[in-house]
């Protein structure tokens, strides 16, 4: 089957929620286009209105939680919320195989001065659920998924500090609980339609895999009861300041932050995604699910932004989209699956079966074709006329 | 040792659910055969079923399949038939007036019928009457539900062939006979969840033996 | 005793999994085959899987893809989309689907229905009946996008009589809002055919389940419900065990 692609940046319309119109541009082409009518002032102010609310002059709480990752975006978020003077807690949920440049960047944050809790879910029970979220449901970062939600919330309940301050809303055109429209909170519901947790939950674990429902405490979210009473609510940074992942990289290195030496594997670029070496693995499924990959998801952003044209991300993606995860940050794959008790024989058999074969080069057989190096070829990069 | 067991290929329906389910069982090597020179002589034959009951024993037939049946059964070796492979081991059918079946089990199968709150086809899980002879079988002793979906059923002729009942509405039918080296099935263990996975593993541990 | 079922529906647009709402299915969501491992996983009734591009597209939902799910399962598989002729009927059983769901075909000559009843048993031939709305005279086609003179009863009657073995009733202008089912439909179609009825579209929770059921449902299917919202299908079945349905219990 041909993929269907945006004629202006270069995603394709497997990619989950995405909607193209009649003229056959996507959906985040279109929302980039209406930045350009948005008062962002007013939005600051906005912005500026609702962070005062829920400021603490007094009693020495904190003022808002930022979750934070190390990485470029959550640098940002630290940096423009200590602008405002504003006391933040930092929350980080600990990744799943942390890397060293990714822990020199979380001590970078703590080092922009800021308070600072880490939770570590469970390393043991972490490896089960990565293992199980990659045979079930193709997803080996399943459990930092729900855990980048679960735990910082269950942060603010427990802290007892309401306001949390995420980055980016990929999901901005469907909205979602919004301190702006203050009555919404995070709720389990939204968690399940925007959450990404391709229909598994953490009930289905405790009910059939046998794992406890104590081992699952980081990963389920706090009570409504609990949510109501603390009046956990979250907001985007994304919808109040034209957010663009370059930029915070040259603002989060200007402040301390590292990037890689080399472009990422999997990737086109140095600056993200540094963190988790399990990564290169999440988004090669991406690419056999759906048919694109990191690498698509980037160059799309660049066009969108003028900087590279369409024609040079059709070519950089031909190239470098979707290849075979060997290493990762250099890793090797066997170092990155092994600990989670595979070969990477098993890891390839599981690859095989979340393959979608009608987007790639297949033999008369009907059996996928590999270059050397183990990877596909999609059957079109572009548009097929 | 492995037990060598053969699923016939009739042609309409899809094996995989079936070899799969065999293979879990462990100890067990599955193959399908599609016709007579593919028969190897194996431990034991599964017969599946999907269809109407001439066009599956025209199948069979034309595959030079019943002489493979036949002499696999004389020779004491284990049968199982599943849905409409159950069917096919009577006499005939109401169904294809006219056509007879393999005989292995004096039987006719007749047409459901719909009394209280039932419909037909019967397209659904259902809880099984175990009888004398499901001791051979514990699976069928515990409170498994396994899927049905057919229109018609078996009458045996000898009521000791009778392995469970199922009620249906106002009234039961023959879910599973049991014949010297003769097993039948009216439902679908292959898609029977767990509980049918287990029936499986009886029923290889059965042939075994 | 015989059990009522719950049973999750994917629908596809031959590539991935989408979300419907009154038939309009452009949203993609998730990847099929993970979506049908998760309710592996869940020990469900039965699964259904639905294309509701091929129609429009001109063909027929792809075996690749059947077999890809029903490879997930240990439980029955329903599959639709496209199937337009007796060799596609077999393509789709032969790919590992249980049962096969007819849409436009069915509509367009009932007496490829009889056709496929007779080749394959009417067991294994499921129509999809779309009612267009509540009190409508009218049903739909090619995935809602067809009006077609002629009420869910009639049709329901017509399919049934050429040899369906199972009604899938479903409601345009429900699908996928989570706001309740169709019950008066429900009940005249059930009343007015002797095979089962599945009754599909607008359930939001389980109380709808049982609404269904209590109409003349023979079992009840849910798209949008499973895949975006708390509810589960155990907990779907534990609601109605509480409720005196009939249903099975799994292990």
């Amino acid at each position: 089957m041909f993929l269907k692609y945006c004629v202006r940046c270069v995603l394709p319309d497997s990619k989950p929620d995405l909607h193209f119109n009649a003229d056959g541009v996507c959906a985040a082409c279109q929302a980039y286009e209406n930045r350009a009518a948005v008062d962002w002032d007013q939005r600051q102010e906005e912005f500026l209105a609702i962070v005062n609310r829920y400021r603490d002059h007094t009693n020495g709480r904190w003022d808002c939680i930022i979750p934070v990752s190390g990485g470029k975006d959550s640098t940002v978020q630290v940096l423009k919320m200590l602008e405002l003077g504003v006391r933040p807690l930092c929350v980080t949920a600990t990744t799943c195989d942390l890397t060293p440049i990714g822990l020199a960047n979380i001590e970078n944050i703590k080092n922009l001065g800021v308070d600072h809790v880490a939770f570590s879910p469970n390393p043991v029970v972490r490896r089960k659920l990565n293992r199980i979220g990659l045979e079930e449901v193709g997803d080996i970062s399943w459990p930092e998924h729900v855990g980048i939600f679960t735990i910082p919330v269950r942060v603010a309940v427990q802290f007892g500090v309401p306001l949390l301050i995420w980055g980016e809303n990929s999901q901005n055109e469907y909205g979602g609980p919004n301190a702006a429209t203050s009555s919404m909170t995070l709720d389990r519901r939204w968690l399940e339609e925007f959450g990404g947790l391709l229909g598994m939950r953490v009930s289905d674990l405790a009910e059939t895999r046998g794992i406890s429902v104590g081992a699952l405490a980081p990963y389920t979210y706090p009570s409504a009861e609990d949510l109501e009473r603390v009046g956990v609510t979250g907001l985007f940074l994304g919808q109040y300041f034209p957010w663009d992942g370059l930029s915070n990289a040259l603002l989060a290195q200007a402040s301390g932050f590292h990037s890689w030496e080399t472009v990422i594997e999997g990737s086109m670029v140095n600056y993200e995604n540094l963190d988790n070496h399990q990564v290169g693995i999440h988004d090669y499924f991406k690419f056999l699910k759906f048919g694109f990959g990191r690498a698509t998801d980037i160059a799309s952003l660049h066009v969108r932004r003028g900087r590279l044209t369409r024609r040079q991300a059709v070519d950089i993606i031909t190239r470098l989209d979707g290849k075979f995860p060997w290493t990762y940050l250099g890793k090797p794959l066997a170092d990155i699956v092994g600990p989670l008790g595979l070969t990477v024989d098993e890891f390839i058999a599981i690859c095989d079966r979340f393959t979608n074969t009608s987007l790639f080069v297949t033999d008369k057989g009907g059996a996928l074709v590999r270059d050397s190096l183990g990877n596909l070829t999609k059957l079109s990069y572009d548009n097929v006329t | 040792m492995q037990l060598q067991v053969e699923v016939l290929d009739l042609g309409i329906n899809n094996l995989a659910s079936l070899c799969r389910g065999l293979r879990e069982v462990g100890g067990v090597n599955v193959r399908t055969v599609a016709s007579a020179s593919e028969a190897t002589g194996a431990d034991m034959l599964v017969l599946p079923g999907v269809g109407a009951y001439g066009a599956a024993m025209g199948e069979l037939e034309s595959r030079g399949l019943t002489e493979v049946v036949n002499k696999h059964v004389a020779s004491g070796k284990a049968l199982m038939g599943v849905c409409l492979g159950m069917q096919l081991l009577g006499d005939s059918s109401e169904e294809s007036p006219g056509v007879r079946g393999l005989g292995l089990v004096p039987a006719t199968v007749a047409k459901l019928v719909a009394t209280g709150d039932v419909r037909v086809p019967n397209m659904g899980w259902n809880s099984l009457e175990p009888a004398e002879p499901a001791r051979a079988f514990p699976t069928l002793l515990r409170p498994f539900d396994f899927y049905f979906v057919h229109s018609y059923a078996m009458v045996p002729d000898d009521e000791g062939d009778v392995l469970v009942r199922c009620r249906f509405g106002d009234t039961a039918f023959v879910a599973g006979v049991l014949r010297g080296n003769v097993l039948g099935l009216q439902f679908h263990p292959e898609k029977s969840s767990r509980g049918g996975l287990q029936l499986l593993a009886d029923a290889v541990a059965w042939a075994h033996g | 005793m015989a059990k009522h079922r719950v049973i999750p529906v994917l629908l596809t647009d031959g590539v991935s999994l989408v979300k419907g709402e009154q038939f309009h299915s452009w949203r993609t969501v998730g990847s099929v085959v993970a979506a049908a491992r998760v309710f592996s996983m869940r020990d469900v009734d039965e699964l259904m899987l639905l294309d509701v591009s091929a129609t429009r597209e001109g063909r027929c939902i792809a075996p690749a893809m059947v077999k890809s799910v029903a490879d997930c399962l240990s439980v029955p598989l329903s599959v639709g989309g496209g199937v337009a002729t007796l060799e596609d009927f077999e393509a789709t059983l032969r790919a590992g689907a249980d049962k096969v769901v007819l849409g436009t075909a069915a509509v367009r000559d009932p007496q490829f229905v009889t056709a496929a009843a007779l080749r394959f048993g009417s067991q294994a031939v499921v129509v999809a009946v779309d009612s267009l709305a509540d009190d409508a005279d009218a049903v739909a086609v090619e995935s809602g996008n067809t009006r077609v003179e002629m009420s869910p009863v009639e049709l329901a009657r017509e399919v049934a009589s050429a040899g369906a073995g199972e009604i899938l009733l479903q409601s345009v202008s429900r699908d996928g809002l989570l706001g309740g089912m169709d019950l008066p439909t429900i009940r005249a179609v059930a009343g007015a055919v002797s095979v089962p009825v599945v009754a599909s579209s607008g359930a939001g929770e389980y109380a709808h389940f049982f609404d269904a059921l209590s109409h003349g449902a023979d079992a009840v299917a849910a798209g949008a419900m499973f895949q975006f919202t708390e509810q589960t299908p155990r907990g779907a079945r534990n609601y109605l065990a509480q409720r005196g349905v009939a249903i099975r219990m799994a292990d």
